[in-house]
């Protein structure tokens, strides 16, 4: 690809997330500013930012990650205790968050590559660390089986604030910066990387790539992300404890993902923010009566899409609207 | 540390693995013969545990003796799962079985949510759940009981795979796929039996467990969990693998409770999991 129609290309791209962006800003005026659907939004976003960057790990290089909330909480309760304790704002609180969830993964990452733990066994290690993770902060030492709550004061400072919209926005503009982090590994030289090690890790290797790293690479920018935004989600749920190192939750991230399309930005962002809203919304208006029908439908759909369409949204829409351009099909020989 | 309560843990442990090592007999045989990654197989004792619950409280049995109709039961659904579902994702890439399984899992799990909400569900009257005593130590009558049926269970296993016509089928269709055919296996009927089999097993287990436990719709997480760690370490060496490595989950989960915390003891036996696949990437009683 030439350098000139990648700018163009990327240029599109860049356009396309801008007006995301905006479209997404404008939705708080649209709803009048109704906290509870505001909230509901939030919520979907943070969860569209989630999927998005488990498509970094999941999509990308192809490993089945089941542990997203082991970031997102350590990052999260990182950034919660430093500004409790020590009265830091999350602005600095947020990205040594994001280190401490950074670490973890390359502590967990380095072994985990080094000795070849793949398919099944990497899944099963993931969703193993979220259970660890949740054991280790429940002890008495650490946080306890107490809720813990973020002081009430408000303001730009501390990120939080009496109505909700300041905090959507906030998230707004996340996403875009994560679908731009998206946006770049993809058309990088650590993006086609990611992509050879998913379609055959042997190949990949002969072919001189250094397979560990750009695992790890992977794992890290994942995490990372996913820790930055967990003092935003701690935000949003209003406390923290032991349970925030959620293990059902964490394989629904990966779940998203998969439906919405591996290595597609929009398919994870449309499957994310969707499936979290629809979800969120059944859950609060059958949720009395029909308890975990959100989920149940999450199950069926995931059944559905692995057997009949393994490319998920991102592959149904181009099945359906751009007939010409397979691109799934042609990366798949 | 009391010595009495500890050896009283450990016995408890020992008790238990062996009843971890039934449902993960069920997973091997899946994953060995199938080469089909079941990831929630806990999810089966779940809703087995469910149904356990429901007919020992229509006939106001021990939920021991329901096995007589969940075994065969499950055994059928299994089957059918397997011809639904499991049979058009036969040598799919594993991040689509895994999918698809965990899939499956998540509707088992929301099921039983929607029918049974949150609450954990108990026989009232159980028959076996009192302690014997012997100086001291207490050691449980229905674990005991779990233990021994299970022992039983996975000795027939054993024997079913080494010492039957039908066993032989099973492990040439493990051992190569494309040749069992030309061998005049019929290999759907081993897939299918195989599937049913392993999902027999976990109903077994669940009519065992709920001698004296509960069930909710989240006990099939940590089952899922326990029975790949076990096959992890087992490595696929058989019957024999198995049982070890239960033992070794139940005697860790046993110090955790003890040394640590109750609600450690799954990270004690997670992090022996990290461990063992780092290392021991082939199991720890893996032949080759």
């Amino acid at each position: 690809m030439a350098f000139g129609e990648w700018m163009s290309e990327s240029k599109k791209y860049i356009i396309g997330i801008l007006v995301v962006g905006a479209v997404l800003a404008i939705i708080p005026f649209a709803t009048s500013f109704d906290q509870y659907t505001i909230l509901l939004l939030a919520t979907a976003l943070i969860y569209g930012i989630f999927v998005v960057a488990w498509n970094i790990i999941g999509g990308y290089a192809g490993q089945l990650d089941l542990g997203a909330f082991a970031y997102i909480a350590l990052g999260g309760i990182v950034a919660s205790q430093l500004m409790i304790v020590y009265g830091i704002t999350p602005w600095i609180g947020m990205f040594l968050g994001a280190a401490a969830s950074a670490g973890l993964a390359i502590i967990i990452g380095i072994p985990t590559f080094r000795f070849g733990i793949r398919e099944v066994w990497y899944a099963l290690l993931s969703a193993a660390l979220v259970v660890i993770m949740n054991n280790i902060f429940h002890m008495p030492q650490v946080l306890g089986s107490l809720d813990h709550y973020l002081p009430s004061v408000s303001g730009w400072f501390y990120l939080e604030f009496p109505t909700y919209e300041n905090i959507y926005w906030f998230v707004t503009v996340a996403l875009m910066f994560v679908m731009l982090i998206n946006l770049m590994i993809s058309h990088s030289k650590v993006g086609y990387y990611l992509r050879a090690i998913r379609e055959d890790e042997l190949v990949a290797e002969a072919l001189g790539i250094d397979v560990r790293k750009y695992k790890l690479v992977a794992l890290a920018t994942y995490a990372s992300i996913l820790g930055f935004m967990g003092y935003v989600y701690v935000v949003l749920q209003g406390t923290f404890s032991y349970h925030t190192f959620n293990a059902p939750e964490s394989i629904g991230i990966a779940i998203m993902g998969i439906i919405g399309g591996l290595g597609s930005i929009a398919g994870t962002l449309v499957s994310g923010f969707s499936l979290k809203l629809i979800g969120d919304y059944l859950r609060g208006s059958l949720g009395a009566t029909i308890p975990g029908l959100n989920l149940l439908i999450y199950g069926l759909l995931l059944v559905i899409i692995g057997i009949f369409e393994p490319d998920g949204f991102a592959g149904i829409y181009r099945k359906y609207f751009h007939k010409e351009k397979s691109a799934s099909k042609v990366s798949k020989k | 540390m009391d010595p009495i309560l500890v050896t009283n843990n450990l016995i408890d442990g020992v008790l238990m693995g062996m009843l971890y090592s039934l449902v993960a007999l069920g997973l091997a045989l899946i994953f060995g013969v199938m080469d089909i990654i079941n990831f929630p197989h806990g999810d089966y004792v779940m809703i087995a545990a469910y149904i356990s619950w429901l007919i020992a409280m229509a006939f106001w049995v021990d939920p021991s003796v329901t096995a007589l109709l969940t075994v065969p039961l499950f055994f059928l659904f299994g089957v059918a799962i397997y011809k639904s579902v499991i049979h058009p994702i036969l040598g799919a890439e594993p991040l689509i079985q895994i999918a698809v399984t965990v899939g499956l899992g998540y509707v088992l799990e929301n099921i039983a949510l929607a029918i049974w909400h949150a609450e954990p569900k108990s026989f009232p009257a159980p028959w076996f759940n009192f302690g014997l005593n012997f100086g001291g130590l207490s050691i449980s009558v229905a674990k005991l009981i779990a233990a021994t049926v299970s022992v039983i269970s996975l000795y027939l296993t054993h024997w079913l795979l080494t010492k039957t016509k039908f066993g032989l089928a099973m492990r040439a269709t493990s051992a190569n796929r494309l040749i069992a055919p030309l061998m005049g296996i019929d290999v759907e009927k081993v897939y299918s039996v195989t599937f049913g089999l392993g999902i027999a097993l976990t109903a077994l287990g669940a009519s065992l467990y709920m001698m004296w436990a509960q069930t909710n719709p989240y006990l099939g997480s940590s089952f899922s969990l326990l029975a790949w760690v076990i096959v992890a370490m087992g490595g696929l060496g058989g019957v024999v693998g198995v049982i070890y490595s239960g033992l070794i989950v139940g005697v860790l989960e046993a110090l955790g409770n003890t040394f640590i915390s109750p609600s450690a003891r799954l990270a004690v036996i997670y992090l022996a999991f990290f461990l063992v696949l780092w290392f021991r990437p082939r199991g720890l009683f893996a032949k080759r």
